[in-house]
This record gives C-alpha cells, sequence and structure tokens, in this order.
C-alpha cells in the first residue's frame, strides 16, 4: 500500500503563516526543541491543534545507520562515531501537519524505537518490545552496503510476523555517498514493484552536514527530514482512516491483510 | 582543548595476548605508536612473570599505572597533567573497568573469546570511559560516594517515586536531576555507591532519548546477570530510572504508569528542573561536600558575581583545581575513612605526621583552598585568592554548620 505524496497532508504548508506558528511551537532558538515525557509543544489557544500519537519500530541490518536517522528527525546530533545500539532507545518527534481533506492542523507524536541488532539476538524480550503496539515499521537499507538491501524481504518477514496492518515503509540511507554506491536505482524500482512499499531515501550524517551550511535552515534541518516524516504521518493517518472504514481499503495484495 | 584531547591516555589491552582494544583520552591523529604500546605492556608482562606486581612509574613529567583486572584485561594510564597523583588515576582505573563490566558484562571480560568481537563491542563504552577522562564538573568518580542534588519537594516526589517503582513491580528506583541524585528509593541507596554512580553517568553518556531499556551487569550486585535499566525523560535533564527484571515492558511503563504518576507533580519537576543555588559567601568558588556515612556527597561550582576583582579561575579550571585538592588532601593528610582496605595507602603523608589532620589548606597567587572534617562530614572549598587566609577556617566551619544543619544533607 503506498499512499502518493501530497494526497493526505498539504506539502510546504510549513512555509504558510498558520504552519510556522505551529512550527515555532516545536522550535527553540533555531533548533529542535526537546519534550520530556509529561510535557507538549504549547500552541497558543486559537489555533490549539489534536495531538496523534504513533509508535514506529526502525528495523535494519546492524551498520545501516538506525540510530543515525532518528537523531536526524529529532533535530539531535548525529553521533560521529558509530558503535552498535545497546538495548532499547525511543525518541519522541512532534511533527505538525495540516490534513488535507479536512483543512485540520494536527501535531504527530511520533516515538521511534531503536534497537540494536545484537541486542535483538541477544535478548528475547527486546523483539516483542519494540513490536507491542508498534503502528508502522521503517525497514533500513544502506545504499552503500548490498547485503543490507539483499536482506530486506527476510528482515520483512522476520519482524512483521503475524502483527496485523501496520505501516511498512522502507528507507535507504546514505543515498549521497554516490562514490559507494552498491544499490542502484534500477534495484530500488524493481524491488518497489514487486513488494509495493514506499522507498523514501536519507542523507548520511556527514552529507547532511554539508548540505546544512549551504541552506537558509541550518540549525533546525527541518527541509531535510520534512519528505520522511511528512510521508510517513501520511500512511499512518491513511491507515487510520481505512481502520476506522471512514475510506475504503486498498486492494489487497497478496503480501498483504487487510484490516479488520 | 577539546574535550577527549586532555593530558591522560588510558590503554586497554587483552592481558595474556597483548593485543590492544582500546586506547581513549590521548586525540586519534597522535594515537600511541603500537612500539610504545607493546613496551608500556611489555615491561608489566615481563614483572608479573617474575611474581613482580608493577604498580606506577613516575618519569619527571608523566605518571603510568598499570593494573590487571581478572588475568585477563591490563588496563594502563598515563597522564602528563600537573597535579596528577596515582590516588587518582587508581581511582581512574577502577571506574574504567567497572564500566566496562557494566555494560558488557564480567564473562565477556574474564574469558575473552573473540578479541575482534570484543574490540568492537567495547566501543559501546567509549563515551562512559571518556566521561571519567574528562570529569568536568563532577566528583563521584573521585570520592566514590554518590553526587546528589538539592530540590525542592524532595518529600513529595520521594513519596511519588515510590509509589511509582512499587507499580512497576520493582525496588530500585531513582530521580536524576542533571545527572545527580535527587530522590531515590531506600534499596537504591543500598546499591554500592560506585554503581549508583556508573549508572547515572552512564544515562549522562547516552545519546539523549525519551525513554531506554538497556541491559547493565552491576559491577559488584550482579556481574554476571543483567537486569534491566529503564529510564524515562520526564522533563529535559531529568530522568527517572528503574531497575527491573524480565517484567514489566517499556510499553507499558511509558503508557501506563508514567502519566498516572508524574503528569500531576508536572510543577514540583519543573521547580527541580532549575534547582536554586546554594547561597553561600561570594569568595568560594567551589566546594564539595561529603557524609561518609551515607556515602553521598553534594559539589558546585559556583559562577562568580560581577564584584569580582583581579584573576579569576575559569569556571573549568575550578572543577580540576578542586578535583586535585581533594586528591591531595585525602591521599596525604586525611584517613580515606569508610573505605578501608579499598585502597592502600599510596604515599606517605607530607611532614611524616602519624596523627591524622583534621582541617588543611592551601595557598597560592590564583585561589586558596580549604578542607575540614567533622566526622562523618568533610568539606572542601576552593575560594578567592581575594579571602584573608585568617578567615577560612571560620567561613569552613559556618558553610560546614550551614549546609549539613540548615540544608539538612
Amino acid at each position: 500500500m503506498s499512499v502518493p505524496p501530497g494526497s493526505v497532508i498539504v506539502p510546504d504548508w510549513l512555509k504558510s503563516p498558520e504552519g510556522k506558528e505551529h512550527l515555532a511551537a516545536i522550535l527553540r532558538k533555531n533548533k529542535r526543541k526537546v519534550f520530556g515525557l509529561i510535557e507538549r509543544p504549547v500552541l497558543p489557544p486559537q489555533v490549539a491543534s489534536d495531538t496523534a500519537s504513533y509508535k514506529v519500530f526502525v528495523s535494519g541490518k546492524s551498520g545501516v545507520g538506525k540510530t543515525a536517522l532518528v537523531a536526524k528527525l529529532a533535530g539531535l546530533e548525529v553521533p560521529s562515531t558509530h558503535h552498535e545500539t545497546i538495548g532499547i532507545q525511543t525518541t519522541v518527534v512532534y511533527w505538525p501537519a495540516k490534513l488535507r481533506e479536512s483543512g485540520r492542523a494536527v501535531i504527530f507524536r511520533l516515538q521511534f524505537w531503536d534497537c540494536g541488532e545484537a541486542a535483538l539476538r541477544k535478548f528475547d524480550h527486546i523483539l516483542p518490545a519494540c513490536r507491542e503496539k508498534a503502528d508502522a515499521i521503517l525497514f533500513l537499507f544502506s545504499f552503500t552496503d548490498r547485503s543490507s538491501f539483499d536482506d530486506l524481504p527476510a528482515q520483512i518477514s522476520r519482524v512483521v510476523g503475524d502483527a496485523g496492518s501496520l505501516v511498512r515503509i522502507v528507507v535507504g540511507t546514505k543515498f549521497d555517498q554516490f562514490m559507494h554506491a552498491d544499490v542502484t536505482e534500477r534495484d530500488v524500482a524493481e524491488f518497489q514493484r514487486t513488494w509495493h512499499l514506499p522507498v523514501f531515501r536519507a542523507q548520511s550524517a556527514a552529507g547532511s552536514r554539508q548540505a546544512g551550511r549551504r541552506t537558509p535552515d541550518a540549525g533546525t534541518g527541518l527541509r531535510e527530514v520534512a519528505p520522511l516524516l511528512n510521508g510517513l504521518a501520511e500512511h499512518l493517518w491513511h491507515q487510520d482512516q481505512v481502520a476506522a472504514g471512514l475510506i475504503p481499503a486498498p486492494l489487497p495484495s497478496p503480501e498483504e491483510t487487510g484490516p479488520c | 582543548m577539546e574535550p577527549g584531547s586532555g593530558p591522560v591516555s588510558l590503554l586497554c589491552l587483552a592481558a595474556t595476548s597483548g593485543v590492544p582494544l582500546f586506547c581513549r583520552g590521548a586525540p586519534t591523529r597522535h594515537q600511541l605508536p603500537f612500539s610504545v604500546i607493546g613496551s608500556l605492556n611489555g615491561v608489566h608482562m615481563f614483572g608479573s612473570n617474575l611474581d613482580v606486581a608493577l604498580t606506577a612509574a613516575h618519569t619527571e613529567g608523566t605518571r603510568v599505572l598499570w593494573r590487571a583486572f581478572h588475568e585477563s584485561i591490563t588496563l594502563i594510564v598515563m597522564s602528563s597533567e600537573e597535579g596528577a597523583n596515582d590516588f587518582t588515576l587508581s581511582r581512574l582505573l577502577d571506574n574504567v573497568f567497572s564500566a566496562m563490566v557494566l555494560v558488557l558484562g564480567l564473562e565477556e571480560l574474564a574469558n575473552i573469546r573473540n578479541v575482534e568481537r570484543l574490540k568492537k563491542d567495547l566501543r559501546a563504552c567509549y563515551k562512559l570511559i571518556d566521561s571519567f577522562l574528562t570529569p568536568a564538573e563532577r566528583t563521584g568518580d573521585l570520592t566514590q560516594c554518590v553526587e546528589c542534588v538539592l530540590v525542592p519537594c524532595s518529600t513529595t516526589l520521594q513519596e511519588c517515586l515510590t509509589a511509582f517503582t512499587g507499580a512497576a513491580e520493582s525496588r530500585f528506583g531513582c530521580l536524576l536531576v542533571g545527572g545527580r541524585v535527587a530522590v531515590a528509593t531506600e534499596p537504591w541507596w543500598q546499591l554500592a555507591p560506585q554503581e549508583v554512580n556508573l549508572l547515572a553517568w552512564l544515562v549522562g553518556s547516552l545519546l539523549p532519548s525519551t525513554t531506554r531499556d538497556y541491559p547493565v551487569y552491576l559491577p559488584q550486585g550482579s556481574p554476571m546477570v543483567p537486569h534491566r535499566l529503564l529510564t524515562f525523560q520526564l522533563l529535559p535533564g531529568l530522568d527517572i530510572c528503574l531497575l527491573c527484571g524480565p517484567s514489566p515492558s517499556l510499553e507499558a511503563v511509558e503508557t501506563e504508569l508514567v502519566p498516572r504518576f508524574w503528569k500531576p507533580l508536572l510543577e514540583p519537576l519543573r521547580a527541580c528542573a532549575r534547582p536554586p543555588s546554594v547561597p553561600l559567601h561570594p569568595g568560594v568558588l567551589a566546594f564539595l561536600l561529603i557524609n561518609h556515612e551515607q556515602k553521598r556527597s553534594l559539589s558546585a561550582v559556583l559562577p562568580r558575581g560581577v564584584q569580582a576583582e583581579g584573576p579569576t579561575l575559569p569556571l573549568g579550571s575550578c572543577a580540576s583545581v578542586l578535583r586535585a585538592f581533594y586528591a591531595l588532601v585525602v591521599s596525604h593528610y586525611f584517613s580515606c575513612e569508610g573505605s578501608p582496605g579499598e585502597l592502600p595507602p599510596l604515599e606517605v603523608p607530607l611532614g611524616g605526621g602519624s596523627h591524622s589532620a583534621r582541617h588543611c589548606y592551601v595557598v597560592s597567587a590564583g585561589y586558596k583552598a580549604y578542607a575540614a572534617q567533622a566526622p562523618p562530614h568533610q568539606l572542601f572549598l576552593l575560594l578567592a585568592p581575594e579571602v584573608p587566609t585568617f578567615a577560612l577556617r571560620p567561613l569552613a566551619t559556618h558553610i560546614l554548620q550551614y549546609l549539613v544543619g540548615d540544608a539538612a544533607f
């Protein structure tokens, strides 16, 4: 199931005056604001919006950049050296968006669940904990690591298991490292044809740092993460609408189960 | 100086094979040549083959300490820092190995099966180990007492924490503010002080996260069997920590218990996030108070007011001068009570007295420092040079009375 970009959420809305007002609630001094568990973004009363919470499990082979991607989406500093994540770490990202259908602004509260591959294998409780009540799974592969791409189908079946309707999105990381690219556009297109899953692309940490210097939103890095966060929000919202019976279910494809 | 490039270098090797596992502290571009690493390890190994334990060596500008752990891991530390002493470096080695146990467990360290695998796994400890090499304003690594912070409404928070911890099927719960313990349940206090500090430093060294489910091996309490450390960031800089067994799930605690117990306390928690400053004499640059009975400590580096005159130490060096003064005093003058046998006396008292001092002070051009002990408390003060020397003793006595009495530490 793939929701076309811009069909649920108004793209570029954050650049409008109304969008900027919402954006201000998640920024502080041109950086992303960090929210604890018992807080949430505060908006002026006249623009008060609903919050929609979702749990997103980030899955992928060791070293593809799960932790780096989550840090980037949250506007945090991406760690410069790699080490395997131990245990589970979750990060909440607030993301305001405007729904095309109703014209309503909604604040998406996306909680990303990230865990290291070694921890998954070593401790039994980790995978069930990440899957419990998850609304979406991001499957990551790295453009510079062919085996992480080839492993996707196996990974999808292993991680999804018998879970019901879940948003499934594939993200290719380190997209900008053309010199080391190991996965071609044709590979990705073929994968998309077979699996009918949306595929997004993300830059490497070094790439973003370079690009950041050139663009005006250097501090926030919002321009870079907006397509993925909007795309994720669209799929999640669409899935909720389908589950509530508000819009018809998509045509079932062989590997998908319909909404219950 | 950029962080991580301090004058302290730390080497970790597999004891039997001599394979270097990691090197921290020295700037990576000036990594020690393999021949130097080999010689440093070789001289230690040569001694141990002859049943001679080589523990320390001093050259003109550098001190070197060796320590082998479980006949499996050798740690070597070198420091060219001014004021470096064996007491500080010995504590450092102890903390570093405990940090490795905390993250990897003793089994993997004591019986190395695959050196390459271990090297990779050890990278998860780097951030924690680095925090011991550049401790900034922290003191718990040296004192081995739990670093505490005084917060308003501590009774309310304590009650809520106890109830919350119980609801999460655990007995071990703690509220960290800025990486220091604000309130904790009674069993948490019964963990070894080093473990409590390690857990707090670990939380501070990890990537900022909303919640975590992190396996930890308690170096003294449970070095072989991991427990789950759950952390919940209530507000930025304010984390709840729980030590749990297999249940409950992270999801359940976060969605069911955190809102029920902690949402109603939003205002008191907000007040904790910016703790009130301790009103002390303006001449005080930094202080460290230790309660040896409870194994707790309170410390702060105080920003100077605008009325400060003359040359002043930058904030960063205030912290390191106080640490050096503490190390000097406890290794030479004050008996290190509460830690019998933990560390052998490394140096003979300067002046050769057999008695134990109750007060001592240092006067230099840039600062004055004063230490006083009144069991179970010890107070260490760093003061501005313009504070008259004759006023140091009454000032210290007054501050000790204030902190112990009114602030009820």
